[in-house]
């Protein structure tokens, strides 16, 4: 999360949204990726955080589509880069919108499935399965490698 | 009978403490997620208007180190004698970044150089390729050549990052240069005919691609205080203030 000023070129250059509400998007855009990343990585309100995750995956993909579509050429703004491109090179859309869709599709694995064994959520009794009725999510042994998934993402987007 | 009715009961009393534990549960799951999410919001609310703060424009409006521009077709912003430190920015009239950059920080830049604490050296290029990209940026950057200096220059070149047009869109008109150059306050009788005829035209797509090539611009805004590249730094007013004062010469 380096300058504002960036962010906000960076959504401005879909020409989607209106010049106020793509500075409000801007500015809060990156922090709260940084936060459901903290969320995810962590395992605190799991559930929540990934289907946020998965709100925005699938806003990112609807926005990289829609520029492609309009013959934009912009940096799709995914890693810090704002707006147009240098000469002679061309926006590539396709492999941004697959990633995209790749990570939709983790974060709703991630919603799903209840939080693992190391998340916070299960050790603050958020999680299904502290119920104390022996609940299907007991015996769940892998959805706590879920979050790390999600870590990794996260890091990437946030550069 | 006696003994049926007392194990309903248990089983009733069992139940309802059940339930007890249940609604309590709940309730602190409630209390707990409310308050996390409570405390995202606040940090995201926090953070976004720190950032705003760091990203607002000084809004200066005072006087202007003297405006020329040198041989290679090169414009230095700086108070007579004033020699380092060199800020050297790259731009593009059609590129919104560079729009942002000088939104955000062009009045902090200009405070500076009138104060005589950096020499300025813009430097107005033909970035992109494709039209009508290039030819706004083309007829744009060639009509401020028509504009020797000083406050009339920087007046047009502010007005161009203004009326920049959306990607795509053809904009830049003749008509519109001239009409935003007068009102910049250029008063040269040759003016409207240089804008009008583009002479400068061919030149200034050598000046752009010779000093593509010199400086090796990938992208624009490109910013060097002292010949080094600033990057996020130069879209902070504040933080590009103090990469200026300490570069002041000893």
């Amino acid at each position: 999360m380096g300058a504002p000023a960036l962010s906000i070129q960076a959504v401005k250059a879909y020409e989607l949204l209106p010049e106020a509400v793509a500075e409000i998007v801007g500015y809060v855009l990156p922090i709260l990726e940084i936060v459901i990343g903290l969320l995810l990585v962590i395992g605190l309100l799991t559930r929540m955080a990934a289907i946020a995750t998965a709100v925005l995956m699938l806003a990112f993909v609807i926005g990289i589509a829609s520029a492609w579509a309009r013959g934009l050429n912009i940096d799709c703004g995914c890693f810090g880069g704002g707006g147009a491109l240098p000469p002679g090179q061309k926006a590539n859309y396709l492999p941004e919108i697959l990633r995209d869709v790749g990570f939709l599709a983790l974060a709703a694995w991630v919603a799903v499935k209840p939080p693992g064994r190391f998340a916070l959520d299960t050790a603050l009794g958020l999680a299904p399965a502290a119920d104390g009725d022996q609940s299907p999510y007991r015996d769940d042994s892998d959805a706590d490698d879920d979050p790390e998934a999600d870590e990794e993402r996260n890091r990437e987007k946030d550069d | 009978m006696g003994n049926a009715a007392r194990r309903a009961t248990r089983e009733k009393i069992r139940l309802q403490r059940e339930q007890e534990r249940k609604r309590e549960q709940r309730r602190r799951q409630v209390t707990i997620t409310l308050s996390v999410v409570g405390v995202v919001v606040l940090i995201v609310a926090m953070v976004a208007i720190w950032q705003s703060t760091r990203n607002r424009s000084e809004g200066y409006a005072g006087e202007l180190a003297s405006i020329s521009r040198t041989a290679e077709g090169d414009v230095v912003m700086a108070r007579p004698g004033v020699n380092a430190p060199v800020l050297d920015i790259y731009e593009d009239f059609q590129c919104p970044a560079c729009k942002m950059f000088e939104e955000t920080s062009g009045d902090t830049i200009k405070r500076l150089a009138a104060e005589g604490k950096v020499k300025v050296v813009y430097h107005p290029i033909v970035l992109f390729g494709q039209e009508p990209l290039r030819g706004n940026s083309l007829r744009a950057s060639t009509a401020l050549r028509c504009v020797p200096g000083d406050r009339p220059w920087m007046a047009l070149h502010d007005r161009l990052f203004k009326e920049q047009p959306r990607e795509g869109d053809v904009g830049f008109a003749v008509d519109d240069l001239v009409a935003w150059g007068k009102e910049a306050g250029v008063t040269d009788a040759d003016f409207e005919s240089c804008v009008r005829g583009q002479q400068g035209a061919s030149e200034q797509l050598d000046y752009s691609s010779r000093t593509m090539q010199n400086a090796k611009i990938q992208g624009t805004p490109t910013v060097k205080l002292d010949g080094k590249e600033l990057g996020d730094t130069a879209f902070l007013p504040g933080e590009l203030e103090k990469a200026i004062l300490e570069a002041q010469p000893k």
